[in-house]
């Protein structure tokens, strides 16, 4: 039990609601750097601390905002993972998100914070380095949307340079793909973080901190940041990047990788592109590009509705994920409505992903007759009506009548309460809905949908090394655009080079990818308790039997055999038996003797 | 507006002696634009002839549009200052307003120095460096946490207090070479520029900006940016 040397200060913060209190917990140098931290620490908290098969929503079911060593560091683009036990799936859940948050809880001299229980009334929490305060959130906070939010604690604490995490109201109303929203436009998507946090009538965490980060081999430490940060900076792909954000993405996978989902995953191909595309915001939309702490890319971009029903509207986006499926998705040809859709969901504090997969997925139950508008409270949802969405994602944050309740349950169990074969049109992966890369047009994502741990999720990797990778990304928390490609893939040199000197380790190229592989396998037990084994880790049934009608990829199909490949493939790279079932050498090989059994 | 810019270009273009540029750049300040174009104008041809003797930078420009929040400069400064990345100690500041806008925070090195004729100890503890111009403490001197006296004298509202001392953080400028330039300068690039630049003479610049606090900054910005969302609502 040795505390850690640099990179990380040894203690987390564990808060418990139920009380009102707080502890700090040490944390040892050798658990670091099995867990390296974010989602890794994260899983292995999850998996020591909840037992199997319980109620995600309950008290006993905790919350983990996870930082890595490089946070707070030199080293650019950290940001902050949130890991928990999935409301939405069930299953092991994260999100990562970008934003100041994660640096300022290193900063205020913590490796993570550990919410626990759940408090009678609902509160907000401010921490100023060691000082943890509990603030009633009953008149200030509760019920505004996530915007408001920010505004009111800064107010509050008269201190613009606080940073926030906090939920809007489809978070209070314990809608299970809301999400946890930082510095107002950046979002915690995926698996429902924000239910859980609206479950623990924990509105919002604000966090101010003035320590700086202990490291080991300051020299050697910047020397290789220096470099790291160099090869972000001259990575000639990422000018489009810096120039067009995410959004560039629309056009190009619409007319080359065929992979832009469209219509509910029935084509990908969609003539209207142009409409809502990175060109078109470029011109009547953007005004600023924005970046995390330390970024040289700057991919977030800020504009403002400048004439017609929204004009005046302030926005983030569009982005890849939330163009698509907020527009082709729903054969949205309105960029303005499009727009206010979005920022719809970043205000009530909505998974943009899983939303616009919920609107086009109703729409096209409308379109084939299995539900009537009766069923959504008589609002006329037809392809590409903009204003019909919105009023459904009002009513869905607010859970209000039938079709916010039946909405706000999510595709999966949409398809199951429906019925009449509702389910085939249903998209999603261990109940999570399927983001914005159709795999039929873009085949390695097929691994990231079928086989990542959280289920549908765009962000696990194109192919086993990558997951281990991947995994290793969300524990030292960095983002994939920079950590990701420029820092290859393949090679954790740039990685090791900075680990070593800041931490004051001898990590290998070898151990690195160890750590992946035991992050994934830890993240695999925890599901496996849960009942998923390989049934689970297939692709939904439409992209396995539909061609692509049209489009660069025509008739392109994930056959059944591509997708037994990949599910052997990586099993295989696991050292995972033949059914995805961790084996006992397995565990023992990566050191999780303690998941036998 | 319009006028400014092409007097701006003009300056630019034309082969201007030293003085006939320096008339035309304090006539066009003011403008933000006169900003970047003094920015762009980088080494005057008589130093460029002597490349081994590096000019000494005496103040601090920011062209606040471009500012993309990712605050490598406070990255910079601390390193510099401190040894550590620990932006709290930064000499230089990035302030978010309403998540939409950021302002950068600089000291102007104002030409009559609110803070100096405000400090209250004797020998001063505040002094311009002979050098580079700068405003620089004497910690030993000052009397820290006690006294607020520069703070409410500085009209940018720039200065901030030392978590650990609670002395005032003054700009340096990095002995005429900043930091945060350099940062700012690797940063950006495609699409904008960067924000940060030094130079060698003030142009007068730094005396009408000094009085823009942080707040005025950010209401500005924000009626240049997100217009036609001229109340500063969200919608």
């Amino acid at each position: 039990m040795a505390a850690p040397k640099g990179g990380y200060f040894g203690r987390i913060l564990e808060i418990d609601l139920t009380k009102e209190g707080y502890k700090t917990r040490q944390v040892s140098d050798e658990l670091y750097r099995k867990y390296i931290g974010g989602s890794g620490l994260g899983a292995y908290f999850l998996f020591d601390e909840l037992s199997g098969k319980v109620d995600p929503l309950s008290k006993d079911n905790f919350i983990f905002f996870g930082v890595g060593p490089l946070n707070g560091t030199y080293c650019p683009s950290t940001r902050l993972n949130i890991t928990f036990k999935s409301p939405h799936t069930g299953l092991f859940g994260h999100a990562e998100v970008g934003g100041g948050f994660g640096n300022e809880i290193k900063w205020a001299g913590w490796d993570g914070i550990l919410v626990k229980g759940k408090s009678r009334l609902p509160v907000w929490i401010h921490i100023k380095d060691d000082e943890v305060r509990f603030v009633d959130a009953r008149k200030t906070l509760w019920g505004k949307d996530t915007h408001a939010t920010d505004e009111a604690i800064k107010a509050e604490l008269k201190d613009p340079d606080v940073k926030t995490v906090c939920i809007g109201p489809a978070g209070e109303n314990g809608i299970t793909y809301s999400c946890i929203t930082v510095d107002r436009f950046r979002a915690a998507g995926r698996s429902g973080a924000g239910c859980l946090l609206g479950s623990k009538n924990l509105k919002a965490i604000a966090v101010a901190g003035t320590k700086s980060v202990p490291v080991v081999d300051n020299e050697q430490f910047l020397k290789a940041a220096r470099r790291a940060k160099k090869l972000a900076v001259d990575l000639e792909a990422w000018q489009g990047i810096k120039r067009w954000g995410t959004a560039g993405l629309l056009e190009l996978k619409n007319w080359i990788s065929g992979s832009l989902v469209t219509k509910n995953y029935q084509t990908t191909w969609y003539p209207d592109i142009e409409e809502i595309g990175g060109e078109q915001a470029a011109r009547v939309f953007w005004k600023r590009h924005t970046a995390c702490p330390h970024c040289p890319v700057h991919c977030m971009k800020l504009g403002v509705i400048r004439e017609g029903k929204y004009a005046g509207l302030i926005a983030e986006g569009p982005e890849y994920e939330t163009g698509t499926m907020m527009g082709s998705n729903c054969l949205v040809a309105d960029f303005d409505g499009c727009i206010k859709a979005i920022e719809l969901c970043d205000a009530m504090g909505l998974d943009t992903i899983s939303m616009g997969n919920v609107l086009g997925y109703t729409m096209e139950l409308i379109d084939r007759e299995i539900i009537t508008y009766k069923d959504l409270d008589g609002i006329e949802l037809e392809w590409g009506e903009v204003d019909a969405m919105i009023e459904l994602i009002r009513k869905v944050a607010h859970k209000d009548g039938e079709a916010g309740k039946l909405l706000g349950l999510g595709v999966k169990k949409m398809g199951e309460k429906i019925g009449k074969g509702a389910d085939y049109y249903a998209i999603h992966c261990k109940g999570q809905e399927l983001a914005a890369h159709d795999p039929r047009g873009d085949k390695a994502r097929g691994y990231s949908y079928a086989l990542g741990q959280r289920g549908g999720c765009h962000h696990e990797g194109t192919n086993p090394k990558k997951h281990a990778q991947w995994a290793m990304l969300n524990s030292l928390v960095m983002c994939s655009f920079v950590g990701g490609y420029p820092w290859g893939a393949y090679t954790p040199q740039v990685f090791t080079a900075m680990l070593n000197p800041l931490c004051g380790w001898n990590m290998t190229d070898d151990e690195y990818w160890v750590t992946g592989k035991r992050i994934i396998t830890l993240e695999r037990c925890f599901n496996m308790r849960e009942g998923i084994s390989r049934k689970d880790d297939v692709l939904p049934k439409r992209l396995l039997t539909e061609k692509l009608p049209e489009g660069p990829k025509k008739g392109a199909v994930v056959t059944p055999e591509e997708m037994k490949k990949m599910q052997d493939e990586y099993y295989a790279y696991f050292s995972w038996d033949e059914n995805g079932l961790p084996t006992e050498k397995t565990l023992k090989e990566l050191g999780l003797e303690f998941a036998i059994g | 507006m319009e006028r400014e810019e092409s007097k701006i270009q003009d300056v630019l273009e034309k082969e201007t002696t030293r003085r006939g540029f320096l008339k035309g750049a304090v006539a066009a300040a003011g403008g933000a634009a006169a900003l970047a174009a003094m920015g762009g104008i980088k080494p005057a041809p008589v130093e460029a002839a002597k490349p081994e003797k590096k000019a000494i930078m005496k103040y601090l420009f920011v062209e606040r549009q471009n500012c993309t929040g990712c605050r490598a400069c406070e990255y910079a400064c601390s390193l510099k200052h401190e040894g550590v990345v620990r932006p709290s100690t930064s000499r230089i500041f990035v302030r978010k307003f309403h998540g939409i806008i950021d302002v950068p925070v600089v000291c102007w090195n104002c030409d009559d120095a609110p803070c100096i004729a405000a400090c209250p100890t004797t020998p001063n503890a505040l002094g311009k460096d002979p050098e580079t111009g700068a405003i620089k403490l004497n910690e030993k001197v000052c009397l820290g946490a006690k006294c607020n006296k520069c703070f409410e004298a500085c009209p940018a509202q720039f200065l901030r207090r030392h978590p650990d001392t609670g002395q005032p953080l003054f700009c340096d400028l990095c002995d005429g070479d900043p930091e945060c330039v350099k940062a700012c300068d690797e940063q950006a690039g495609n699409p904008q520029g960067p924000c940060l630049m030094a130079g060698k003479l003030g142009f007068g610049v730094n005396m009408a900006y000094k009085a823009v606090t942080p707040e005025k900054a950010a209401e500005a910005l924000h009626l240049n940016f997100y217009y036609p969302n001229k109340a500063g609502e969200r919608r």
